[in-house]
């Protein structure tokens, strides 16, 4: 168990010291909410390899990990930035050339994927997606490439099993194996001294994600008196204990949003998604804002005040009142 | 003009294509319904249903939200807009539990691809194990659970020929005919599902018509062609054999009280009517 005492690190030392190559990652957040992003970005500075992610859906964080070939398998259901880029150009880019491995299932599998493996069960029954491609042996891309042998832990030896409801005569239901990652990397609004976390607004599927890796790194937007995030624990989300590294990190999920902090980017990730229609497109941007920033601090400073303004969260509404979203 | 209290239907060119949709989808939807929505145009149909016809339905948002009442219109089911007023808020695994329980009435739901039984894809043009030689769309995301477990689902799509397929490229989301794994038979949905059986998709509204399915065939049929296409024009754009026998003309038109909601009250900003 993690030292209770000394839990908190910066960002490169939270990547240095508790991710390696080869790691199966899961993260909090939404598509566009509440991504980890200071550490994504930090990911790609370390030049982190053969990644796994798990994830129930992805979005901009994960587009910049495949991006930077960060990425060597992607388990999820969907990939996009919402109204700002309806695909992932980077996956579709390095799925086309062979330098990726993707496999499908559907939103309910992956998030019953990750409770099995917060429950500490090895798989969960459901009837979601019968009928579809999505169970189609055929299309098992880790069996067919020869990756369900059982050599990795971290592979189930099959897709997908059925089996007789052995209690009621209902149909049979689909089981879907656990996912167990190595690590979740969670971006939230306030961690204690000592890590109980509080997410505030919907809170997607942090909770399966946050407990179903061995390891666990929340990052915060503020780091708060353990004292004072318990005065209220019906609020928080994650004991203490489950937490390994807490770093503080204002605006640690820009470009996407956090609830009751910060709005989405919206411009900021159109930007991107436009250049990652090529990979000289998204090198040059990963040179920009990654690469060419020695550390996130200084990729804010780059964004500027204006911009991190025009996106702050009302306190009253939780989200912006300022930034101009539609045509009118 | 005074479109607020104007409760006439409106002409041709008074609207756009967009408007037609959003008031063709908010009138699937009954008073005190449980709407599953996702972004766009669903969270516009139910927004508008809210304002006329179904004041107490409830939405759901997948990110985990349910009956919010925003003060703004989300930009995405994740938007801290999503929970202003809500019922209650928490994630996933809450949701999709109440879906898979039997909680939510309909769906409303998009796809790049269909065929004639609505099968719909989300994930991928071409050969699937071929990706070189295809093209990956955004992924199944919700949509098979989604409409996997509602008791109706309306589709929301872009009529084109190429769309309009006999057979989709992978079935992402599952319509009255299916295969049923791990045999990979095609048989009825209701045969598929058996006991955790509980309906389908009952509509396709497109930028040209609205479709409906045979409840014995599981067929597409036109049930209506929005103003400025013709029958005739549905046809060239379907890549099936359509029956278009059993259509009832044409598509109601969106009153202007319902555009004045729609750009007024629901949408203000231009974020999707623009």
């Amino acid at each position: 168990m993690a030292d209770v005492k000394n839990k908190k690190m910066t960002v490169p030392e939270a990547v240095r010291e508790l991710i390696k190559d080869g790691d199966m990652l899961t993260f909090s957040g939404f598509t566009i909410w509440r991504r980890p992003m200071s550490m994504v970005y930090e990911i790609v500075r370390q030049g982190k390899k053969n990644l796994h992610l798990v994830e129930v859906n992805s979005g901009t964080h994960g587009e910049v990990l495949i991006g930077a070939g960060c990425v060597k398998i992607w388990e999820s259901c969907f990939m996009g930035h919402e109204l700002f880029g309806k695909i992932g150009a980077n996956l579709n880019r390095k799925l086309k050339n062979g330098e990726i491995i993707v496999e499908d299932y559907s939103h309910v599998h992956m998030v019953m994927r990750l409770a099995a493996g917060a429950m500490g069960v090895p798989f969960l029954p459901t009837y979601c997606a019968l009928g579809t491609d999505i169970l189609n042996p055929e299309y098992d891309v880790l069996g067919k490439k020869g990756l369900r042998d059982g050599s990795n832990p971290r592979i189930p030896t099959e897709k997908f099993n059925y089996q007789d409801d052995p209690f009621y005569g209902q149909r049979a239901v689909i089981n879907v194996p656990a996912a167990r990652p190595n690590v979740c990397i969670a971006h939230v609004q306030q961690v204690g001294e000592e890590g109980t976390v509080k997410v505030m607004g919907q809170r997607y599927s942090d909770n399966e994600a946050m407990k179903a890796a061995d390891k666990l790194i929340v990052v915060a937007e503020e780091i708060v008196p353990e004292e004072v995030i318990r005065q209220d624990p019906t609020a928080n989300l994650i004991p203490h204990y489950l937490v390994d590294a807490i770093v503080e990190q204002p605006w640690g999920a820009h470009p996407t949003g956090c609830f009751g902090y910060y709005e989405v980017d919206g411009a900021f990730i159109r930007d991107f998604y436009s250049k990652t229609k090529t990979q000289e497109g998204f090198d040059t941007w990963a040179e920009e804002w990654i690469l060419g920033c020695g550390d996130y601090n200084e990729y804010l400073y780059k964004l500027g005040f204006n911009r991190l303004d025009s996106l702050r969260a009302n306190a009253a509404m939780k989200y912006s009142l300022r930034v101009k979203r539609g045509a009118r | 003009m005074e479109w607020k209290n104007n409760f006439d239907l409106a002409k041709p060119g008074d609207f756009k294509t967009l408007d037609l949709l959003a008031v063709a989808g908010a009138r699937e939807i009954n008073d005190r319904e449980i709407v599953f929505a996702g972004t766009g145009l669903p969270m516009l149909a139910v927004s508008l249903a809210q304002q006329t016809i179904a004041p107490n339905a409830s939405i759901i948002y997948e990110a985990g939200s349910m009956d919010g009442r925003p003060a703004h219109l989300p930009a995405s089911v994740g938007d801290a807009r999503c929970e202003h007023k809500a019922s209650v808020s928490s994630g996933l695994m809450d949701v999709f539990s109440q879906l898979q329980r039997g909680a939510v009435d309909l769906a409303f739901l998009g796809g790049a691809e269909i065929d004639k039984y609505g099968n719909v894809n989300t994930t991928a043009v071409g050969d699937y194990m071929n990706p070189a030689e295809g093209a990956r769309l955004a992924g199944s995301g919700g949509n098979p659970d989604i409409n996997s477990m509602a008791r109706r689902t309306v589709f929301i799509m872009v009529q084109e020929k190429r769309r309009f397929k006999e057979q989709v490229d992978y079935i992402t989301s599952p319509g009255w005919r299916v295969k049923d794994w791990p045999s990979g038979k095609w048989v009825t949905r209701q045969e598929a599902y058996g006991t955790a059986y509980r309906g389908g998709p009952v509509a396709v509204i497109t930028n040209m018509a609205v479709f409906r399915f045979d409840e014995e065939t599981g067929l597409m049929y036109l049930d209506t062609v929005h103003p400025g296409a013709t029958v005739d024009d549905v046809k060239a754009s379907v890549g099936f054999d359509i029956d278009v026998s059993r259509c009832r003309g044409e598509t109601k038109l969106p009153t202007y009280h319902e555009l004045y909601l729609l750009y007024n009250i629901i949408d203000p900003e231009g974020i999707f009517v623009a």
